[in-house]
């Protein structure tokens, strides 16, 4: 049945998501309204032909279209995260995985994308160039501008610290 | 020989054919910058994906579910579905949906990752390397180790400097083992007459002489293990059976 193969994609939903926005509770209205188009036009996904792919490019569609518009687009910032404090080298790479994740989300749109298939999710190049549309040059030379620009941040992210 | 960045960033994520990829592991050989390149993209996609690969194993809110009842359809509804299910705290319990299907995306996320970082760092390589390349790239266990895996039994112990550990029955029918193999650990399963490797790792440092059949396998490997298995691990006599029909699924069923 189909609605249980996308369920049991919804972690991977998921993930991705927050990998276009910051908020999670936008990263889990874009599933949600994904996962509404998916169900809705589920005649349209080929048997044999990788869900996933097809459930992605719902996302990307979704966000493109809807989700994005509607997202709070005014709070960049990090939330302070309290109550963390299991231990020194716990509460460290819980910042690094947030400035990480700080810094994904300071790439232009296009750059997210691609971050999130590939780098995050772990999509081949190929199948992320099939999700989004677009050839899989154009794939390769925008990861790698995209990677560039993630390094660019997160360099001046430590800079900035004092 | 220069090659781009690009070329190098697609080699450190293991997207390169085969001879490309070879004269780029050459390369690397001679000039230690084209090393260091590559280790950066690696280790910057490490990062990354370790930054978001919490999201798998946190509960999915019941409103993502399908079909969880009434359609939504525009946000403000989403949200104020949310809004109502938030406010008896943070909901602990997982959705209505089986474990397996969220440990399962993690454990098989997880695996990319270990793999990834796997590439470049010596277990693939030539003809006495761990791991070859299949025909569409996916990682088969190499010659020694697909020996071993065909061969010996976990009372066996430690063979040819590979020992076996946990044998069983994946969901999808088919035999998947544990190995332990100088310093790395990871899980094979059979597929037609080869052993596909979908999770490889270092092995953690032993505390102690004494170690159990799983004790020793990395968290990544013990997560593949999870993901994968249909009932228990197999008995010795179940071992032997299986190797005698040399790994092929038992017939009369797919389990």
């Amino acid at each position: 049945m189909l609605a249980s193969e996308i369920a049991s994609l919804l972690p991977r939903m998921r993930r991705f998501a927050r990998s276009l926005t910051f908020h999670r509770e936008d990263a889990d209205d874009l599933v949600q309204v994904a996962m509404e188009r998916a169900l809705g036009r589920s005649e349209q996904w080929t048997p044999g032909t990788r869900l996933d792919s097809w459930i992605f490019r719902i996302m990307k569609n979704a966000w493109i279209d809807e989700v994005r518009s509607r997202a709070r687009r005014d709070e960049l910032f990090v939330p302070e995260e309290a109550g963390e404090q299991v231990g020194d080298d716990f509460a460290q790479a819980h910042q690094q995985r947030l400035a990480i994740q700080k810094a994904v989300s300071l790439l232009s749109e296009e750059h997210r994308l691609v971050v999130g298939l590939v780098l995050v999710d772990g999509l081949a190049y190929k199948d992320a160039a099939e999700v989004l549309e677009i050839p899989i040059g154009t794939l390769t030379s925008r990861l790698a501008r995209a990677r560039e620009a993630l390094q660019q941040i997160l360099s001046d992210q430590t800079k900035a610290r004092p | 020989m220069n090659y781009d960045d690009d070329t190098l960033m697609a080699y450190a994520d293991g997207e390169l054919d085969p001879a490309m990829r070879a004269e780029i592991a050459r390369a690397i050989a001679q000039d230690p910058r084209l090393g260091a390149a590559v280790a950066r993209h690696q280790a910057l996609r490490q990062d990354v994906f370790a930054a978001f690969a919490g999201t798998l194993e946190e509960p999915v809110p019941a409103r993502l579910q399908p079909p969880a009842g009434a359609r939504v359809h525009d946000l403000a509804a989403a949200r104020s579905a949310r809004t109502q299910e938030q406010a008896p705290a943070r909901r602990q319990e997982r959705g209505g949906w089986p474990l397996w299907t969220q440990w399962g995306g993690m454990a098989a996320s997880l695996a990319v990752g270990v793999l990834a970082g796997a590439l470049g760092s010596g277990w693939f390589g030539g003809g006495d390397a761990l791991l070859a390349h299949g025909p569409a790239g996916e990682p088969l266990a190499g010659a020694r180790l697909a020996e071993a895996l065909d061969r010996q039994l976990a009372q066996d112990g430690e063979q040819g400097q590979v020992r076996v550990g946990l044998s069983f029955v994946s969901q999808e029918g088919g035999y998947c083992r544990t190995f332990e193999t100088g310093g790395s650990s990871g899980l094979a399963c059979r597929e037609g007459h080869a052993w596909r490797v979908p999770v490889l790792a270092d092995t953690p440092a032993q505390a102690g002489a004494y170690r159990q059949a799983a004790a020793q396998l990395p968290p990544a490997v013990l997560d593949a293990v999870d993901a994968r298995i249909a009932g228990t691990t197999l008995d010795a006599a179940a071992e032997q059976a299986a190797r005698a029909r040399d790994w092929q699924p038992a017939s009369g069923g797919r389990r």
